[in-house]
């Protein structure tokens, strides 16, 4: 043993016999070159157990993926058969293979909605959104969840998260955002949240080509929030584009027909060729409505006092399904009347009673008053017992269209 | 031909030829020598040794975790809701088979793997034999692959330590180390196999060493954080389970988790009671039927697989699954009673395989159950199933394993989430009182006794008062001796007390002391100062030091001073062996209970 091996390291002081100091009890055992080689050895060992588990792991790995894959499979094929809770453990399997597959989650989501199990689908959405908070997909999923549970501040904030995050590569993320902007406004238009709805659908047109095929459901949207004129427009430009563009001739008879100018939507759809089932329905209210319409540019004096004949026996008749009992009415019983506001069904008895001996060809004549009385009758007529009185038929509805352009909205 | 060894040496001899050369091969050989540049001492190689360790038991721990799984495909199936014929026969033959391999072959790997490991390191030195590694990872990954209710962490445990055994043991370590290295490889096993390298670390010094030893804590953790920087590389680093976010929406919400604690005390208490129990009445049955009974566990299990395949196997993935709603608060319920059968019989009957997961399954479906009961009575509180599960799993985990400040630190690195620390402290806490009121001895520590070894426990030494000094001390008669003061004067005072010791005080905090013969000797100059009579300095102690230390220090001396923390020259009493003696006596320390061994 070398002098220098038979001190301690510590206190230099001489080892006992037993290789350890005396002085200070500590085990001066060191570690030569020769101690060295059983280290290549463990660092060998470390390489070749490396290797051995890489080679191991990765054919678990591989087993692990293809077990995945077949159950998510499995779980794409029980969904487009509508089982979806087949789907749900098929999708629950492929992950417990796959722990962190995305795509397999956000599938295991959508079968848990299909098979009404929202509570759980959307505490899985949460949990992904903590790892991934943004995830447009995600946030947009969470959305339509708070959405059909009426969660409607909540539907609007994931909504926007949606249009705000990150989108998959593998898709246009351009076009995902758009497709999320417009279920979010559509959302919002659904809701009746007008203004919302309002800055949302501007925003959108402000991301739309101007020629883009998605200008027309922007219009639609529009139409639905009750904004005909941005509606007419949209619709316009694209006409002005391709005159002979059905959907966008129809969508301006619409508009206008909203707008309240009926003979600018007659003229529209006039235009559209063919016609489709909802564009001959619209069609149809409107040539109702001229044929309700004492002041149609079109009607003569004895087709006026026709219309007025006939514009008087409907108000008459829905009225009668109110139960307002006109005969009890001049008898000053109209209080035993069956309706909320006795004393408006009192009014219309009376006014009905005014008018009804006018009403024959003959004195309605050249009366344009009364035809304006009995039009005016009509209207608030029909108004009054859109709120209490039943089903409307097509002939009421037509007077209330027409009340509509001739007495403003808000009467 | 000449023999190898004569070539080389003459080839040497030849290389050395020329003085330069000469000197270049002695610098050479004094800098790879013992104290040279590359020579390092034990301690400090033990700590790259706990790196390889940690390595090796984490290529290990992840080999195993492919072993239970790639067992479970082949014998149960993929599906998570196997067959019913492979859910009745394959733990049940599986059972029977490992019966015969454990009996016959491998008779130390039958329990969980912590005992194991404890008992190997204050029983056996550290030795963990090869045969018994091999034997836990065949016949764990066979039991659990299989649909026993027991789970990889305990094993893995045992494992890691196993192959921090026979490291230490090749590369020849002394063996004090030797001793150390088994809970190393421990810590980098459980780490491994829980992806929570605090959680092992901690576990590894609440249940395996059984205190805090600073010697051993760095090689604990470098290990520990080895072996998962390796399970993370080759199994990713995606936790157990997804943990939703959990924030303390109102005061109130701590009341209902001390509601879970409850649960959870009372749960833990059932589990320890049943193998407290079962375990040794199966034991007393007769030799031939060791060779059933985990046959017959894997049968029930089985039955019970039919309607609720949950309680198969570790269920990580239903803890996943039930903590995002997907079963209503009733299903948890029964879910969380049968695992708790299950696992009472998997290993009551000796089958290999730990109780962590089944543990933390438990304690996941009753906090979710808890949660969603309270969900459906008070809807208002906006209860968060996911936090109840993970509270659940901690609340089981202080009630059963009885490792308190694991637990807590278990769920805050599952979850990642410190926000949830004040539910799991009240949780954890009741689960633990209740536990401990009435269920005195720990789950591990009567398990050691069951089979016959008293092992140290944490919590024992915890319920031990420490002695310090204080209580041992007596005050001095008269004042010190000083050094610089004159031997006539220093006898005056002698003259005036019986005692035999005189202690100096030598300034600057340091001490000596004098016998009456020496002081007394007439040979003495009595103008020369006291200081020339002192041989050598005594170490000197403080009110607040234990006993234990007072007793290493004072050796063969006949005392030792007591002096002030600020000002060491004061002297607050004397402490001799006598007075370290008599404050023991007087102490009383708790004797072991030995009702619990039945």
């Amino acid at each position: 043993m070398s002098e220098e091996s038979a001190n301690c390291t510590i206190c230099r002081q001489p080892l006992g016999e037993n290789g350890r100091c005396q002085h200070c009890d500590e085990d001066a055992h060191i570690w030569t070159i020769q101690d060295w080689r059983p280290l290549l050895n463990l660092s060998l060992i470390i390489v070749l157990g490396f290797s051995f588990t890489r080679l191991v792991v990765g054919i678990f790995h591989e087993k692990q993926n293809a077990l995945g894959a077949q159950y998510y499979a499995a779980g794409l094929q029980t969904m487009e058969e509508k089982r979806p809770a087949q789907a749900v453990d098929a999708f629950e399997t492929a992950l417990v293979y796959s722990h962190d597959n995305a795509q397999y989650r956000l599938k295991l989501t959508d079968a848990l909605v299909a098979s009404g199990a929202t509570g759980e689908a959307m505490a899985q959405l949460q949990a992904f959104r903590e790892q991934r908070p943004q995830d447009a997909e995600v946030n947009l999923k969470i959305a339509r969840l708070e959405a059909q549970r009426q969660q409607v501040d909540q539907a609007l904030r994931y909504y926007q998260n949606a249009v705000d995050g990150v989108w998959p590569e593998s898709g246009d993320p351009v076009q995902q955002r758009i497709a999320a902007r417009f279920e979010a406004a559509e959302y919002l238009v659904g809701q009746g949240r007008q203004e919302q709805a309002e800055a949302s659908l501007l925003a959108l047109a402000g991301v739309l080509p101007l020629y883009s095929p998605e200008q027309r459901k922007l219009a639609d949207l529009y139409l639905r929030n009750g904004d005909p004129a941005r509606a007419l427009s949209i619709y316009l430009t694209q006409l002005g584009v391709n005159k002979k563009d059905n959907a966008a001739i129809f969508g301006a008879a619409q508009a206008s027909f909203a707008a309240g100018s009926y003979a600018t939507a007659l003229r529209y759809l006039e235009e559209l060729k063919p016609e489709t089932a909802e564009s001959q329905a619209l069609r149809l209210q409107l040539e109702r409505m001229e044929a309700l319409d004492p002041f149609a540019p079109s009607a003569t004096g004895k087709i006026r006092t026709e219309r007025t004949l006939a514009v008087f026996r409907i108000a008459i008749q829905r009225l009668a399904g109110c139960e307002v009992p006109f005969a009890q009415a001049l008898a000053n019983s109209a209080k035993t009347a069956n309706a909320k506001d006795p004393e408006q069904w009192s009014g219309f008895a009376k006014w009905a009673e005014q008018l009804s001996p006018m009403m024959n060809e003959r004195k309605l004549r050249g009366r344009d008053d009364v035809i304006e009385s009995t039009m005016r009758f009509a209207f608030q007529a029909e108004r009054a017992a859109q709120k209490n009185c039943g089903k409307l038929t097509l002939n009421d509805e037509a007077l209330l269209l027409l009340a509509r352009e001739r007495m403003g909205a808000s009467q | 031909m000449k023999p190898r060894s004569v070539r080389s040496r003459e080839a040497l001899l030849k290389l050395m030829a020329t003085p330069v050369r000469r000197k270049y091969f002695e610098t050479l050989r004094r800098m790879l020598g013992p104290a040279g540049l590359i020579s390092i001492r034990e301690e400090q190689f033990f700590l790259v040794l706990a790196i390889a360790i940690g390595v090796l038991a984490g290529f290990c721990v992840v080999l195993f975790r492919v072993a239970i799984a790639t067992a479970r495909i082949w014998l149960l199936g993929s599906s998570m809701r196997p067959s019913v014929p492979r859910v009745v026969l394959v733990p049940t033959l599986a059972g029977l088979v490992i019966a015969v391999l454990a009996v016959r072959f491998f008779p130390r790997v039958r329990g969980s793997g912590v005992n194991q490991t404890k008992g190997a390191l204050y029983i056996y030195d550290g030795y963990i034999s090869t045969e018994t590694v091999v034997g836990k990872f065949v016949l764990s990954a066979l039991a659990i692959g299989s649909g026993q209710s027991l789970g990889p962490e305990d094993p893995a445990l045992q494992i890691g330590a196993g192959v921090a055994s026979a490291l230490g043991r090749w590369l020849k370590l002394s063996k004090e180390r030797l001793r150390l290295v088994a809970p190393v490889g421990a810590a980098a096993g459980l780490a491994a196999a829980f992806n929570a390298p605090i959680t092992a670390v901690l576990f590894v010094i609440e249940e395996v060493i059984g205190r805090w030893s600073a010697g051993i804590l760095g090689a604990v953790v470098l290990s520990a954080i080895s072996s998962v920087v390796v399970e993370r590389w080759f199994m990713g680093d995606e936790s157990l389970f997804r943990v939703p976010q959990y924030h303390l929406a109102h005061a109130g919400e701590l009341i209902a988790y001390a509601v879970l604690g409850v649960v959870g005390g009372v749960a833990s208490l059932v589990f320890v009671n049943a193998i407290k129990h079962l375990r040794p009445r199966l034991r007393r049955l007769p030799q031939w039927s060791q060779y059933l009974q985990p046959g017959v566990a894997g049968l029930l299990i089985g039955v019970i697989a039919i309607w609720y395949p949950q309680v198969m196997g570790a269920g990580y993935e239903w803890i996943d699954l039930a903590m995002h709603n997907r079963f209503p608060w009733e299903v948890l319920g029964i879910i969380a009673g049968l695992k708790l059968l299950s696992t009472v019989l998997s290993f009551t009957t000796g089958t290999p395989g730990g109780l962590f997961a089944p543990v933390l399954f438990m304690g996941a479906m009753l906090g979710g159950s808890v949660a969603m009961l309270e969900q459906q009575l008070f809807p208002s509180f906006g209860v968060p199933v996911g936090a109840y599960a993970l509270v659940g799993m901690g609340a089981l985990f202080a009630g059963i394993l009885r490792a308190p400040m694991t637990s807590v630190f278990m769920v805050l690195e599952v979850s990642g989430n410190y926000s949830i620390i004040l539910p799991v402290i009240i949780c954890n806490t009741i689960s633990y009182v209740i536990s401990r009121g009435f269920q005195e001895v720990p789950l591990f520590d009567l398990l050691s006794r069951q089979d016959g070894l008293d092992l140290p426990s944490l919590e024992e030494e915890r319920e031990q008062s420490i002695l310090r000094v204080e209580d041992a001390m007596h005050p001095t008669m008269g004042r010190a001796l000083l050094g610089d003061e004159s031997i006539a004067s220093a006898r005056s005072i002698s003259g005036s007390t019986p005692e035999e010791y005189f202690l100096v005080s030598l300034g600057e905090g340091r001490w000596s002391v004098l016998s009456r013969e020496s002081l007394l000797d007439p040979a003495n100059d009595e103008n020369m100062p006291v200081r020339v009579l002192v041989r050598a300095r005594v170490p000197r102690l403080h009110l607040d030091q234990s006993l234990d230390v007072a007793l290493r220090f004072i050796k063969d001396r006949p005392m030792l001073p007591v002096v002030h923390r600020g000002n060491m020259d004061l002297l607050m009493g004397v402490v001799s062996v006598e007075d370290i003696l008599r404050a023991y006596r007087k102490a009383g320390l708790a004797e072991p209970e030995t009702a619990e061994v039945s």
